[in-house]
């Protein structure tokens, strides 16, 4: 992250009324807060996050606010001395309500300036005299208008005259004061659009449903149970450097070891959850250069085109508008328009020669692969760490290479998958000269995206991922059928979901008395499957999934409760966001060891026999059709918009699945370590 | 409780490791595929039950197994050669071991360990480590016996995390777990390539997942500057016990730690540099008294130019106090306030464990565990009280024809209810096991029963349900959260102002009024209906690159 506030970076302005506003920072521009004010954006730029800069009043030659920052110990002087009353309190008891806000002799509410004199302070004679609130709303707004010390004067005056003030006690006092502050200060900070801060405004003033309501808590809980993490640099194949005349069989071999530190993800949360791991691993943000900040800075703020950003993230955040005042822009040297071209180009030449066709741009390290059941992923979020998936000419952004997409069918069917099982065009060079530019482009882009298309298709199939990540409105258990089988050995899976349901559903395919069953050596259906065919096993209602492929499986929930911490007046928030809480599942990846297997502890042999104790139940009838019956069942049971099965119904429907006969009925389960 | 994972000079065999890849990068933050000689791994022997093991190579008999090291669990004893070299996350099967010389009362003595371990069978106690292997290679000339596999049991292997090294981890101290600290990292912003200063270590709980956090390479050269952790810990024993696991963990070039009381030595490192931090974690009894420390400048003397910060000058620093009493937060509030550190907020974090299992009520399931035998519904209720009462009648009936007198009947009418109902119900318990018995209740009466003989597998009847964990952590500490801007002095503005100066701006953005909101609504519309336009089209050009090359 950066140091400073850069020109056209993404940034959250948190506003005294606790509003954030999400917008572009971009120069020459001049940036609203509404009925705070308004200042230049070059009066930010450039400058730290966090401070607390003030609205200055105009100068009398200028049209526009400058800014001060706010030192701490001004932001905090009521605090202070509260806690300077309550000391002064805790000696003499009497009359201890009224002291917690008032400083000192008797004062019972006392205004602080800069310097940390009072300004302004009520006491009881002047609120004996005024009996009643003296200010109007006009008289507000009169002195809003005249903007007198930032809003202040207002304050001050509705302390000195509001005349409940004696009948309050000291925490009511403190809320309403405290409220009025909020309305009419134009103090305003400015955060980095970092995952933790854009998470919190989209859930908390946007629009939680595009993040499935994923709090704090839990990106925390997936990523870390997810085991996400930078694991190595960047890593590529090289360049095969084909000419045009060769196709398919010119195309890169995956090197399966070489793939290294790579996560699935399934992700609805638009982007969010991606943005979140990419983060993790350290490839959310352009790598940083502290000698070189300042320079590259400079830089940047030629070649980044302002407009083509602004309207790159989701809507309505970036804010145009008209001024009423008409200037004269013959000034604008900071951004010179005409040098934009010439340094993009000069960015370009220093990545080397052009790569070939066929040449795989991914980093086979250090990789997130997103599955997703339309044919482009839903990333929109990330464009507020200025990456665009659908962008064809990206600026350089480290998710260009670490991030790999591909659809369900691409994954599970790849054969009719079009852009996967097309061949891609060859020309002899004499042909490609013949040709318009144009068409050359189309030629070239078509060989290019052929190539990465079966990189992406072949290397997701190879399995061997680190992990499994996901925040999906889709069935979990239609996910991890086809998920499970690409994890390593011992790999994490973290699910996120705003509910429970599902989730316990996905629990119970793995629960001790179907593991038990599983491995009785009595279901007929697996009899005489190897290991592979096992991991590969494509459900029944029975077993919807293969339950000895996940070990640890645990579901939770986390909630932060905040708290006011005020000198005597420390409680929780009386109030917070409701909604979802919020649920992760977990567990590993296991590698069942081939056969059967007993599972009980030393301690437990008395449960029987198998097959002796087991009595089939009357009325137990063979199912037929089984496969076509799951499918539908399922859909039923657990209600997904887009399952994949229903993606992949052909799968399903030619799979094969034996007759059950009747299930060895009461077992009792031997506990042992199933529940592993 | 200071206790310890058995290892046997892991140490001076680690350099001689020959591992086939990235010898020197920690298995915590690349295991690769399979488990390796002198590596820890991470035995799991029920969901909450994990015991870390740094396994060793069969280098003869080892405290008197034949087999070499071996673990014993009440899932049947693991000799280490049985987990060495295979793929992480393999279930292992349990070996028939050959104890010989070792003595009957050593094997007391496990057996009542592990039955102590069961007893206490929660994620935070269970990590008393198994007494399995103490002094190595006593007698290393004997052959290596090879395991038999035992039908006892079996266990799995995983690859070392912070999360489950958390759970597993031989406790020094208190620690933060996975719920707190996944939350703190988050929000003190521990990134790959970040700086982070933790303190006191305690039992390294924390520092493994900041470890975790922070990585992004081992430093190549001198002055490389990775991602790094600076831990501190005053305790003697402790800060030795935790080098040591570093160094076992192949983390020390990750996490620096310091043996130091960083309430009057503070933060920089020993040869007084800064570490330049961004993050900062401390679990400490009196957070206020290190604060002064993590300061921008001499909080005494501002003026103080050989005073050095552990900041990093150029950024904010994201910083969490972790204290379990309302009045530590009080007073590290208080003190945060007054060093300048803005954006302060205390949360306290509840996470609870759910259990899913099927909630199986019926009067006519099979009697099984976890099985309630009363009326599943309203009409199975009924249906049994009909047929108790027509049983009740037919005796009344029968008693009647024998000429009781009327004074008793009452009486024996409450015992025979009594009687028929516990009969009932017993019938309805032991259903499964009796079905000879000639029931009073229809065992398998078409309508009303629960679908126990409708074909359901015993593992889906009932309802599926999710419940808490019985216990669950309502408290474990405050965290309380703030930030520290970088300095910003006169100078700083005066080039930032030069380097963009107010010009004419023109365009407004931000917050606007409603006229203008509107405005770019519209806008927006157009944009949106053109970009989808341009999608359609793009898609459409696809189509017919692919008929093109067809
Ligand atoms: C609760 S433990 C920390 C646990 C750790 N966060 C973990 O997750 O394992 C607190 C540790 O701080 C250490 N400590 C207390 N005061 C200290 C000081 N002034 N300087 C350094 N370490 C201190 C104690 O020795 C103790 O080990």
């Amino acid at each position: 992250m950066h140091s400073v506030i850069r020109p056209n970076a993404w940034v959250a302005l948190k506003l005294p009324s606790g509003i954030t506003k999400v917008i572009q920072i971009t120069p020459n521009t001049t940036i609203s807060l509404g009925k705070y004010g308004s200042f230049p954006a070059n009066l930010v730029i450039g400058r730290p996050f966090h401070l607390t800069f003030e609205l200055l009043d105009k100068n009398p030659d200028e049209n526009f606010s400058r800014l001060r920052v706010v030192p701490s110990d001004e932001l905090y002087a009521e605090v202070f001395a509260e806690e300077a009353a309550a000391e002064g309190c805790a000696t003499s008891a009497a009359g201890a309500g009224d002291a917690v806000i008032s400083a000192t002799e008797g004062e019972e509410f006392s205004l602080v300036d800069d310097n940390g004199n009072v300004v302004a302070r009520s006491n009881r004679e002047i609120l004996d005299e005024n009996a009643r609130q003296t200010l109007t709303q006009e008289e507000i707004e009169e002195l809003k208008r005249e903007g007198n010390n930032a809003g202040k004067d207002v304050i001050a005056k509705l302390l000195l005259s509001h005349t409940a003030i004696d009948q309050k006690t000291s925490f009511s006092l403190a809320k309403y004061k405290l409220l009025k502050t909020k309305k009419y200060i134009r103090r305003f900070q400015v955060l980095p659009i970092d995952v933790a801060t854009f998470a919190q405004w989209q859930l908390e003033e946007r629009d939680a449903s595009k993040i499935m309501d994923m709090r704090a808590e839990m990106i925390g809980l997936v990523g870390c149970w997810g085991n996400v993490h930078y694991s190595g640099e960047e890593s590529k194949l090289p360049d095969p450097k084909v000419s045009t005349t060769e196709g398919v069989e010119a195309c890169v071999e995956l090197e399966k070891e070489r793939l290294k530190g790579r996560w699935l993800v399934v992700d609805d949360t638009c982007g969010l959850l991606v943005a979140a791991m990419a983060e993790r691993m350290g490839v959310l943000y352009p790598a940083e250069e502290e000698s070189a900040d300042e320079a590259e800075e400079q830089a940047e703020e030629k070649t980044e085109d302002p407009q083509a950003d602004s309207t790159a993230a989701d809507g309505s955040v970036q804010q145009n508008g008209d001024v009423e005042m008409r200037e004269t822009t013959e000034t604008t040297e900071t951004v010179p328009v005409g040098k934009k071209q010439p340094l993009k180009q000069s960015r370009k030449s220093k990545s080397g020669p052009r790569a070939s066709d066929f040449a795989i741009p991914y980093s086979q390290t250090n990789t997130l692969t997103v599955l997703h059941s339309s044919s482009q992923p839903n990333l929109s979020l990330l464009n507020y760490w200025n990456f665009d998936i659908t962008s064809p000419n990206h600026a350089p952004h480290p998710l260009l290479n670490h991030l790999l997409n591909l659809t369900w069918l691409q994954l599970l069917k790849p054969e009719l998958d079009t852009s996967y099982s097309t061949p891609p065009p060859t020309a002899t060079p004499e042909v490609l000269a013949s040709w318009k530019p144009s068409r050359r482009g189309n030629f070239h882009r078509k060989r290019r995206r052929y190539a990465r298309i079966r990189h992406i298709v072949d290397n997701t199939r190879a399995g061997g991922f680190a992990g499994l990540v996901c925040a999906s409105t889709m069935d979990p258990i239609s996910i991890l059928k086809h998920t499970l089988p690409l994890l390593s050995g011992g790999a994490p899976v973290a699910l996120y979901s705003p509910s429970v349901e599902s989730l316990a559903a996905l629990a119970d395919c793995f629960s001790v008395p179907r593991r038990t069953a599983w491995t009785s050596g009595n279901v007929p259906e697996i009899e005489g499957l190897s290991n592979e065919e096992l991991e590969y096993w494509q459900g029944n209602e029975r077993f919807p999934l293969n339950p000895t492929l996940l070990q640890g499986v645990s579901i939770q929930t986390s909630r932060a409760r905040k708290w006011q911490v005020l000198p005597g007046r420390t409680h929780p928030l009386m109030t917070e966001r409701g909604g979802a809480d919020g649920y992760v599942f977990t567990a590993w990846r296991a590698r069942p060891a081939e056969g059967r297997i007993e599972a009980r502890g030393k301690f437990k042999r008395s449960a029987g026999k198998k097959g002796g104790e087991s009595a089939t139940p009357a009325g137990e009838t063979p199912t037929t059709a089984e496969g076509m019956q799951h499918d539908g069942a399922e859909e039923v049971l657990v209600k997904r918009k887009r399952s994949v099965s229903s993606l992949a119904t052909e799968l399903a429907m030619t799979e094969k699945v034996a007759e059950v006969t009747s299930p060895t009925k009461k077992r009792k389960s031997e506990d042992g370590n199933l529940e592993a | 409780m200071e206790t310890e994972i058995p290892r046997s000079n892991v140490t001076d065999t680690m350099a001689s490791t020959t591992t086939n890849q990235s010898p020197t990068v920690s298995p915590f933050l690349d295991p690769g595929p399979v488990t390796k000689v002198n590596s820890l791994a991470i035995l799991q022997l029920s969901r909450d039950n994990l015991v870390p093991v740094y396994l060793e190579a069969p280098k003869g008999k080892h405290d008197g197994y034949a087999e070499g090291a071996v673990v014993n669990t009440r899932y049947g004893s693991f000799p280490h050669s049985t987990m060495i070299n295979v793929p992480w996350g393999s279930q292992i099967r349990a070996s028939k071991v050959d104890t010989g010389s070792r003595g009957r009362n050593k094997r007391k003595r496990d057996a009542a360990d592990d039955a102590g371990k069961e007893a206490k069978d929660t994620p935070e106690e269970s990590n008393t480590p198994l007494p399995s292997n103490g002094d190595a290679g006593a007698d290393a000339e004997v052959q290596v016996k090879k395991a038999v596999a035992d039908s006892s049991g079996f266990i799995h292997v995983l690859p070392p995390t912070p999360e489950v090294w958390t759970s597993s981890l031989p406790h020094r101290t208190q620690v933060v777990y996975t719920p707190d600290y996944s939350y703190v990292l988050h929000r003190i912003r521990a990134r790959p390539g970040s700086t982070l200063i933790e303190a006191g270590a305690g039992s390294g709980s924390f520092s493994h997942a900041s470890a975790r956090a922070v990585y992004n390479g081992y430093p190549a050269r001198e002055g490389d500057k990775k991602g790094k952790v600076y831990s501190f810990e005053f305790h003697e024993q402790r800060y030795h016990k935790m080098k040591q696991e570093l160094i076992d963990h192949r983390l020390d070039d990750i996490v620096h730690l310091t043996h130091r009381d960083v309430y009057n030595g503070g933060f920089l490192t020993d040869d007084g540099k800064s570490p330049e931090a961004e993050s900062v974690f401390l679990d400490l009894p009196a957070p206020w008294e290190a604060l002064p420390h993590l300061s921008r400048r001499n909080p005494k003397d501002p003026n103080d130019k050989t005073w050095v910060s552990p900041l990093n000058p150029k950024k904010s620093a994201y910083l969490c106090t972790f204290s379990p009493c309302i009045e530590q937060v009080t007073k590290t509030v208080s003190a945060m306030r007054r060093l300048g550190w803005m954006d302060i907020d205390m949360v306290e974090i509840a996470n609870r464990k759910y259990h899913t299992s099927r909630e199986r009520v019926g009067l006519n399931l099979c009697f099984d565990r976890g099985v309630n035998n009363s009326a599943r519904d309203v009409d199975e209720a009924l249906a049994r009280l009909t047929e108790i009462e027509s049983r009740f009648r037919e005796h009344a009936a029968k008693s009647r024809g024998e000429g009781e007198s009327d004074d008793d009947e009452e009486m024996d009418d409450d015992d025979a209810i009594a009687a028929t109902k516990t009969k009932g119900g017993k019938k309805g318990n032991k259903k499964g096991s009796t079905e000879n018995g000639n029931s009073t209740i229809p065992d398998n009466e078409e309508g009303n029963v629960s679908g126990s003989g409708s074909g359901t597998a015993p593992w889906m009847e009932g309802r599926l349900i999710t419940r808490g964990e019985p216990e669950i952590k309502t408290h474990t500490s405050y965290l309380v959260f703030a930030i520290l801007p970088r300095e910003w002095t006169e100078q700083d503005e005066a080039a930032a102002a030069a380097r963009y100066p107010v010009v004419g701006e023109q365009k407004v953005i931000g917050v606007v009024d409603k006229a203008a909101r509107k405005k770019e609504r519209r806008e927006q519309l157009q944009k949106a209906t053109l970009g989808n336009r341009k999608a359609r089209r793009k898609e459409r050009d696809a189509q017919m690159a692919v008929t093109e090359a067809a």
